[in-house]
């Protein structure tokens, strides 16, 4: 579980790179001024690349969060590193 | 490259002092990803550049086309997709696919296409542009079971071939090449459904990315390789000489070894279009010209300059073809089919770069012939291609004629009967000056590179000028060799760039570029913007024969200490100030 929050770490460092390590995790669309419906695309582009996954749409309304798409992933049970 | 890595290399910050490249892309979709990959690969082939990349409004390729050429930018990338031609073509519209829509979307494309030829022509006119045609798969509209070609489908993919064949005649245009795509991209592997109805983004991220490298590199257009260097037994044929003797050895379809005629075919076409070829052997040089005298092989030895046939290390061989050609190593190429030897030579010519000759792999060698094509292949080939291997011939017989005459260097210059060109027109578009700037090292004022926009800027400037000279004596011709571009600046003349070919040296023609520039603009001083590099040594020396000790920074030059330094010049020159 660990690993997946550090990968995800990452993703969000990648997509927001004005965002300090401590405010990765309490990242949310309604804090980051950034996050718009393109960040969105890319942070799920660069998500998809680093679990191996694909995000049905109808799931990305629900991504609005670090936590929530934690969560996410972790219920999804994504491939190890 | 993954996307995030792309990302990341966005973000990275452009070194100090870099100049800006603005590139602008014109597609359909959405380019916010796209602009992501092509912004990574051009900052990976431009390291020196700040690269930026202008995208236009989703869903209006040729109204992106035509707001984006009236920029500011360097170079235009342009995607085009099947939408772009009907939107009818796209997943993201639902106008129909019956027999009544096809053929209107049949009639659409011709229109659009129309359009798009015209778009394209006004844009090559203000800088260069890469194009690519669609790459995603046609839709599933045509009424005909997929495996079976319908009509409508042939008539709008003739129409964009047709749209293809006017582009490329535009000077300026680079088409991407749709066979190299379908290599790194399989067809079936591009689209992404998903994404294309969910954001109008239509690619999934490594097709992206390929595309992106793609219309990169061609931007980029990176000086093509000057010489190759081959091995000859297993390699230039099959077989050794040695053993089976000239008669014994082949590349022929009955003996199985037709891959090597392949070889010298492309060898062949190579030296036709100005690339230098020389052996390296370790072989009886006897028994190699007899060889060579066979009537059935595809590379003539007329084409082949020098042979260094002989039992010496295959390094000392390469060294001394280095020399005849006066080119640096990282303009050449190695092969040979020896593991052993080809580490010999790269240990001895770092630069260099070394190719295994795959004996026996006739696949192997295919794609061999195909990597040479991309180390070698030019987008044209002009005069001076023609003539750069006599011209190196004669440059040698000069230098033999030269040290028998050194008692008596100016005796001997006064013999040469040179004649130097002129040229001032600054408003042809011919490659050539272009393309000496970007690939002349050793003579190169600063080591200064341009882009074909930033050449086609600069000559539009109305300050600037642009002086090419050619030059030819008793010994051959050696066609262009050197370009000067410079400006007026408050009453001085500022020289921004100044190359010198390697072949032109030792014929004071330095000198005569320096008086030309004295006389022609009037000038009382020249300013020549120097930059020490690590192969400008040649230049250094001359700076310092006229300064008398080492130049640094901007070489300010007047009228006076030229004229105490220069020697005597015997060139006959020409003026020609059109054409």
């Amino acid at each position: 579980m660990d690993n997946i929050r550090e990968r995800l770490l990452g993703c969000f460092a990648t997509v927001f790179p004005d965002l300090s390590a401590g405010e990765v995790p309490r990242a949310s669309m309604s804090s980051v001024a950034t996050w718009d419906s393109m960040a969105t695309i890319n942070l799920m582009m660069v998500i998809e690349e680093e679990f191996a996954i694909q995000v049905p749409p109808e799931d990305l309304e629900r991504l609005v969060s670090f936590e929530s798409v934690l969560s996410y992933l972790q219920r999804a049970e994504v491939p190890a590193a | 490259m993954k996307f995030a890595e792309a990302i990341r290399i966005v973000q990275a910050k452009a070194p100090a002092g870099a100049r800006p490249l603005a590139v602008a892309l014109a597609c359909g979709c959405t380019a916010e990803q796209l602009k992501v990959f092509l912004t990574a690969h051009l900052k990976t082939l431009f390291p020196d550049r700040g690269a930026t990349v202008a995208a236009g409004l989703y869903g209006d390729c040729l109204g992106n086309l035509e707001r984006l050429r009236a920029t500011r930018a360097e170079a235009l990338a342009v995607l085009l997709e099947w939408p772009d031609l009907d939107p009818r073509l796209g997943l993201r519209a639902a106008g129909g696919w019956g027999p009544a829509e096809l053929a209107d979307i049949v009639a659409t494309v011709e229109a659009q296409a129309t359009r798009f030829e015209a778009a394209l022509t006004r844009a090559a006119e203000a800088m260069p542009v890469a194009l690519c045609l669609p790459t995603l798969p046609f839709p599933p509209a045509p009424l005909m079971p997929g495996w079976r070609l319908a009509d409508c489908e042939l008539q709008v993919r003739a129409r964009v071939y047709a749209l293809a064949a006017h582009a490329v005649r535009l000077p300026g245009v680079r088409l991407l090449n749709p066979q190299r795509l379908d290599q790194l991209s399989p067809p079936a592997e591009r689209l992404d459904v998903r994404a294309d109805l969910l954001s109008g983004f239509p690619y999934r991220p490594p097709h992206a990315s390929t595309v992106a490298e793609l219309l990169a590199r061609l931007l980029q257009d990176a000086p093509p390789k000057k010489g190759l260097i081959t091995d000859l037994d297993d390699t230039l044929w099959r077989g050794l000489l040695g053993e089976v003797g000239a008669d014994g050895v082949s590349w022929s379809l009955d003996r199985h070894s037709h891959a090597h005629a392949l070889y010298q075919q492309l060898l062949r076409s190579l030296a036709e279009t100005g690339v230098l070829i020389a052996v390296a052997s370790k072989n009886d040089p006897a028994r190699v010209e007899e060889a060579f005298r066979r009537q059935d092989l595809l590379l003539p030895r007329d084409r082949v300059f020098p042979v260094e046939a002989h039992w010496g290390s295959k390094s000392e061989s390469v060294g001394r073809i280095l020399r005849a050609w006066n080119v640096g190593a990282d303009s050449v190429v190695f092969v040979d089919d020896s593991p052993m030897e080809l580490a010999e030579v790269k240990a001895a010519h770092l630069a260099l770069e070394t190719v295994f000759f795959p004996t026996g792999q006739d696949q192997a060698v295919y794609e061999l012939l195909a990597r040479l094509r991309d180390l070698f292949g030019k987008a044209s080939v002009g005069a001076e291609d023609g003539i750069r291997l006599a011209s190196l011939r004669g440059a040698a017989e000069q230098r033999q004629a030269a040290e028998a005459a050194s008692a008596d260097r100016d005796a001997f210059l006064r013999g040469t009967e040179a004649e130097l060109t002129l040229s001032t027109d600054k408003r042809t578009t011919e490659p050539r000056a272009l393309e000496l700037v970007n690939k002349t090292n050793q003579f190169n004022l600063n080591g200064r590179h341009y882009t074909e926009g930033e050449w086609r800027d600069y000559r539009a400037r109305p300050d600037t000028f642009v002086y090419r000279v050619s030059y030819r004596d008793r010994f051959g011709p050696l066609g262009t060799i050197a370009v000067l571009a410079g400006r007026r600046e408050r009453g001085r003349i500022c020289v921004d760039t100044w190359v010198l070919s390697c072949r032109a040296f030792s014929r004071r023609i330095e000198h005569r570029c320096v008086a030309l520039l004295f006389e022609h603009l009037q000038a009382g001083e020249v300013a020549f913007d120097f930059q020490a590099t690590p192969r400008n040594g040649p230049l250094q020396e001359f700076f310092a024969g006229l300064l008398g000790g080492p130049p640094a920074g901007c070489v300010c030059l007047p009228k006076a200490t030229f004229v105490r330094s220069c020697p005597a010049l015997y060139h006959q020159v020409k003026v020609v100030t059109h054409g």
